[in-house]
């Protein structure tokens, strides 16, 4: 044991360093924000302290009666609003001309607001940020399964809950998020980014029939037409003035078309126009992140009836006098409340922004105005029947939002600090004290109350503003601190790795009485170079998403130096060439697994021409796929047999025919699940638990075994290599019955080429060296082999059909030999499918490289092979450590990437699980070997 | 070291600059003629313009390479040209089989790119020293397997060739961004950054030879 602690006392330190930054780091990256299933209800309001303004309506009086939506995708700040406003007039500014001229001409009736929108800035994010009113969700693991839709309580589940007709026309982004809440609707495609018109084609033919018919009261007509040219063509292009052109006469004549028909007692005679964008892009015309571009867009909001204006106190407006427009700004957070509250639906639940006060001035219902009279713009009473209106609209907002916030507190495990809640309470009791007061002044005149209102008006709003901020930080910010603390101990936990390498290196020399320095030779070279190759692609989502294809790139270029050492040395130029032809065959194997992947990513899309063209027919075909496997199975078998026949350990003998037990039991299942023979009919439905379970305990009692007997049994050190590889062999074994099963039919198939890869490798290992060398006997490491040796394990991760990604865990795994989810044997079930090949085998395979090395000189002991083997433990370890620690680099420097949620967030996870597990792998395997 | 100097001698430093200036011209005119007469590029016609540019340069290379073969007494130029001809299937095929082991697609839609490139690249890579040295192993060896070259003649066959590998190799690197170019598609920005290499393989051989004729004639001055 005390030989083992010498060294082994590294694994457990790195271990422990490994748990702690992943810990740390986790806890500042990983922020999410819990989806509540509640929905807010018309009757709620009597909970609250405001008055209903009439019995007759909900939350607050509807004030308009149709809302016409047009939402235009990646519209950009400075599309909408005039040049005069920027520094430099840009030839895509002004092309939108009609909302300009409309929210000139008439401001008080129709404005434009810059939106404000919050991070990540996709469509589908932001869809269910505007339709919400929250801030978004990253990782809802109950949820990311299956289809995209909204479970939050959002506007338009509260417009169908009160009995509103929706129409939606356009991207169909809006029927997966809500497959069944429109009484019409007319999607089109999203999903070829190249095709600018058909959506916005789909949408102009729809939008102005439906501006005539009576049978919907929120209209939504999505165009996407410009976020596609962005994408294609950048922003500074034909393509996009063009289609904004094209924007501007079809609202032109939407604009006309409404205005016609305002009169009183037409169709439009209380209706509201909102124009906006979801988010905006860049010149480039990326989005996705947090940079101003990305987040500024813009709502134009008009409704066709003349307004009075608001007393500037409420306008955040920057009004500069030289520019003749005036320009105000609103959090696309306070979209869902306002636009609820304008049609009098309860607030969405989970909403926590404001209604705002300048979009809410917009509409005609909010003024009570008779239609006879014009009214006056220095009426105070008008204003102040205004402002009640609105400060009770806030009252019933407020509530809503502190309703949420308590709730959200009292059922999420990380909800906010005590402090922070009581300073909100503290916070909302203030306001509803200023509330209480003005119900006294309630009959008074207004010359008293104006100023009351407007006080408590202004605590409504410190009180939302501040849930506002605070949840902003809660949960779209990261903890820096802590992520930079988690790279930190990583980093250190590097350095410790690599402390703990050069010693194996001291003392392995100071057993063979060598005090020169091993130097840097070339294998280090191409290992270090390969590994930072593949560090730094993760850099990018778009390696990250064809990981498979970058390891089998990097596999495949040490495979070719291999071949070129093994020409300079004129021998094992078959091993080489096998090596390679091996890759080539992985590589297809990557390419199948990435074309399911594409079927389910919503990042990649499916190109069958990376497919290869196999033409065979279709009967032979299903009948390889049936024979194959069990070949394959029956030459493992064999192989086992053979290997194992010229040792003599009692209990590996026994490993073993336990093994072969099981791959005739592998066998048996196939075939009885197979369509081919008929004759294994009575094991359907019998065996077809059985046999998996049988395996399953075999593989246990197997590993039991191992683990325990060696404990009574002196191990004579005659023979260190043999002990070794029987060790070897016997646990590879153990546990290959079980990975087999899990991955089905190729799973034999796989084991087979490893062990091919596994052997080329083995024997080319010293290639290289012994050309340094001159072979002069100086073994020293080298890494390269380990390096392919960890790169064919992530290739026939992604050869098996895994992807770092949710939806790439094979959940059909776990269920087999069992019919029914119970959690602690399918999550293990899952694990070792995932697993199984890219960790499991190949740590316990890694003594291949010493049961064989310097096959040559026999004269090397027990210690020095121990030393070895430990030295290999640690650079595989090293490895899979720089990788995870690049991932976690990569993840907190693309914490703002478009596809953090969805690519870099599960790498991450894989990668940190994979790591710790690789760590007690390593910790496992090295008492194990020892 | 003597013996080696005259058995060298049979190519001067400034037959190495013509030399690699034709080839560095020819794949300068390759461009040109494909851009300005064919009206194609590597982006709108893939293979065609590979093909075209193949063929300029191969032409180039094997009757500028044929007439550095060594003891040409032993092997005609006529023949020196027919083991170029025949080193270029081999080496395509070589060519081919690396590139699929590294990744390039294998369906039948790319077949016809995957042989201009690979012909491409053999002319680049295998042709020279095909002409050269023919069929002899030990020379090949000597500048493929162990890069030990030496002599201005071996720099001129093995740093191209291996700049022009080494370009490729990292010329596929942009190929699985998600930028939606048309210039990453196999084998476009392969043969671009597999001729950039080319082009500083040459560079550097000739800044060799160079540096050797400098140095050659600082020792009889001495």
């Amino acid at each position: 044991m005390w030989g083992w602690w010498r060294f082994g006392k590294w694994t457990v330190l790195i271990m422990f360093l490994h748990i702690i930054a992943i810990l740390i780091f986790t806890k500042g990256f990983l922020l999410t924000r819990t989806e509540l299933p509640h929905s807010s209800r018309c009757s709620d309001i009597s909970q609250s302290p405001c008055h209903s303004s009439s019995s007759s309506s909900c939350w607050t009086k509807p004030a308009v009666d149709r809302l016409i939506i047009i939402i235009l995708d990646a519209l950009r700040f400075d599309f909408v609003a005039p040049s005069s406003v920027f520094e430099q007039k840009q030839p895509w500014m002004d092309r939108l001309k009609v909302l300009q001229r409309m929210a000139l001409e008439n401001p008080s009736s129709a404005k434009i607001f810059k939106a404000i929108a919050d991070p990540p800035t996709t469509s589908l994010q932001r869809l269910k940020g505007l339709t919400t009113g929250a801030l978004p969700t990253f990782i809802d693991v109950g949820n990311s399964f299956g289809a995209p839709a909204i479970v939050e309580d959002n506007f338009i589940k509260q417009l169908i809950q009160n009995g509103k007709r929706v129409v939606m026309m356009g991207d169909d982004t809006w029927t997966q998020l809500f497959p069944n809440h429109f009484n019409k609707s007319y999607p089109y495609p999203s999903f070829n980014v190249k095709d600018l018109d058909t959506v916005d084609n789909g949408c102009i033919e729809h939008l102005l029939p439906s501006l005539h018919q009576q049978d919907w009261d929120v209209l939504i007509a999505h165009f996407l037409g410009v976020d596609h040219a962005g994408h294609i063509y950048g922003v500074d292009s034909t393509p996009m003035i063009e289609k904004l052109e094209q924007y501007n006469a079809v609202l032109e004549k939407v604009i006309e078309e409404l205005q016609n028909q305002s009169g009183s007692g037409k169709l439009h005679e209380n209706s509201l126009l909102i124009v906006m964008g979801d988010h905006g892009q860049t010149l480039n015309g990326d989005h996705g992140g947090g940079s101003p571009e990305e987040v500024e867009t813009s709502i134009f909001a008009m409704s066709f009836k003349d307004l009075p204006s608001l007393p500037s106190e409420f306008v955040s407006s920057s009004c500069e006098p030289s520019k003749n427009i005036c320009i105000s700004s609103i959090p696309q957070l306070d979209f869902a409340v306002t636009v609820s509250s304008l049609l009098g639906v309860p607030f969405p639940f989970g909403s926590i922004g404001r209604v705002n006060p300048e979009l809410y001035a917009l509409t005609v219902g909010t003024w009570n105005l008779d239609d006879n009279k014009t009214w006056n713009n220095q009426d105070e009473t008008k204003l102040e029947e205004w402002l009640r209106n609105y400060v009770n609209v806030l009252c019933a907002n407020s509530w809503q939002v502190k309703r949420y916030i308590d709730v959200y507190s009292a059922s999420s495990v990380i909800g906010f600090s005590s402090e922070d809640l009581f300073h909100i309470s503290d916070l909302y009791a203030k306001a509803e004290e200023n509330w209480l007061n003005l119900s006294l002044y309630k009959n008074e005149s207004s010359n008293t109350s104006l100023p009351i209102l407007k006080r408590q008006i202004v605590a409504y709003f410190e009180f939302l503003s501040y849930v506002a901020e605070l949840a902003r930080s809660k949960w779209t910010e990261f903890n820096l601190k802590m992520m930079g603390t988690g790279i930190g101990i990583m980093l250190l936990s590097l350095y410790c790795h690599i402390l703990a390498i050069k010693k194996l290196n001291k003392s392995y020399g100071v057993s063979l009485l060598l005090s020169r320095d091993p130097g840097i030779s070339f294998g280090l070279m191409l290992a270090s170079f390969t590994t930072l190759m593949h560090a730094l692609s993760l850099l990018s989502n778009s390696y990250i998403l064809k990981e498979g294809k970058v390891a089998n790139f990097l596999l495949a270029t040490t495979g070719i130096v291999t071949l070129r050492f093994s020409f300079m040395k004129n021998k094992m130029l078959l091993e080489a060439a096998t090596f390679l032809l091996l890759t080539f065959i992985f590589r297809i194997a990557i390419d199948v697994g990435l074309y399911k992947q594409a079927a389910t990513s919503q990042f990649m899309s499916a190109s069958s021409s990376w497919m290869p063209g196999i033409s065979i027919s279709e009967s032979l075909r299903t009948y390889m796929a049936e024979i194959v496997p069990i070949l394959a199975l029956i030459i493992l078998g064999y192989y086992l047999y053979k290997a194992i026949s010229n040792y003599c350990w009692g209990i590996a003998k026994c490993v073993t025919m336990g093994t072969i037990l099981s791959y005739l039991l592998i066998a048996l299942h196939w075939i009885s699940e197979s369509n081919i023979l008929d004759l294994a009919h009575f094991l359907k439905g019998y065996g077809k638990n059985y046999i998996p379970r049988t395996i399953y305990g075999i593989g246990l009692g197997q590993l039991l075994l191992l683990a325990i007997v060696p404990l009574f049994r002196k191990e004579e050190m005659s023979n260190y290599k043999g002990n070794l590889f029987v060790k070897m062999i016997s646990i590879l074994s153990a546990c290959s019955s079980t990975v087999i099963i899990l991955q089905g039919k190729q799973g034999a198939l796989v084991v087979l080429g490893s062990l091919l890869a596994g052997y080329c490798m083995m024997r080319l290992q010293g290639i290289e060296q012994h050309t340094v060398r001159g072979g002069a006997g100086i073994s020293i490491f080298n890494p390269l082999p380990i390096v392919q040796w960890s790169l064919l394990a992530l290739c026939l991760f992604f050869a098996t059909g895994h992807w770092c990604a949710f939806d790439g865990l094979r959940y059909g795994a776990a269920f087999i030999g069992f019919d029914d989810f119970v959690l602690a044997p399918q999550a293990i079930l899952l694990t070792i499918d995932t697993f199984g090949f890219s960790r499991i085998l190949p740590i316990f395979g890694l003594p291949l490289f010493v049961a064989f090395s310097s096959l040559s000189n026999q004269t090397e002991d027990g210690s020095l092979f121990s030393i070895k083997l430990f030295w290999i433990f640690m650079v595989y370890g090293l490895i899979t450590a720089t990788t995870a620690t690049a991932t976690i680099v990569c993840v907190a420097i693309q914490r703002r990437h478009l596809m953090v949620w969805g690519l870099f967030a599960p790498k991450f996870v894989f990668d940190v699980v994979g790591l710790i597990l690789t760590d007690i792998l390593i910790f496992g395997a090295s008492i194990y070997y020892f | 070291m003597k013996k080696e100097k005259s058995f060298q001698s049979t190519i001067s430093y400034f037959q190495v600059f013509s030399i690699h200036v034709c080839c560095g011209l020819a794949l300068a005119v390759g461009f040109w003629v494909a851009h300005n007469v064919y009206f194609i590029n590597l982006i709108s016609d893939t293979s065609a313009t590979l093909r075209l540019i193949w063929a300029i340069e191969f032409p180039v290379v094997i009757l500028l390479f044929s007439c550095c073969t060594q003891k040409p007494e032993k092997c005609s130029y006529l023949k020196a040209i027919c083991r170029g001809l025949l080193g270029l299937p081999v080496g395509a095929l070589l060519n081919a089989l690396g590139a699929l082991a590294l990744g390039a697609p294998v369906g039948l839609q790319y077949f016809e790119r995957t042989v201009s490139w690979s012909l491409l690249m053999s002319s680049l890579t295998f042709v020279p020293t095909a002409c050269v040295y023919g069929s002899c192993w030990t020379d090949w060896h000597r500048i493929f397997a162990c890069t030990k070259p030496n002599g201005p003649l071996d720099f001129m066959l093995c740093l191209p060739a291996h700049g022009a590998v080494i370009g490729a190799w990292f010329g596929a690197w942009p190929m699985p961004l998600d930028w939606e170019r048309p210039w990453q598609d196999w084998p476009i920005c392969v043969s671009y950054g597999a001729m950039a290499g080319y082009m500083a393989g040459m560079v550097g051989s000739l800044g060799l030879a160079l540096m050797r004729a400098a140095g050659g004639k600082q020792l009889k001055a001495e």
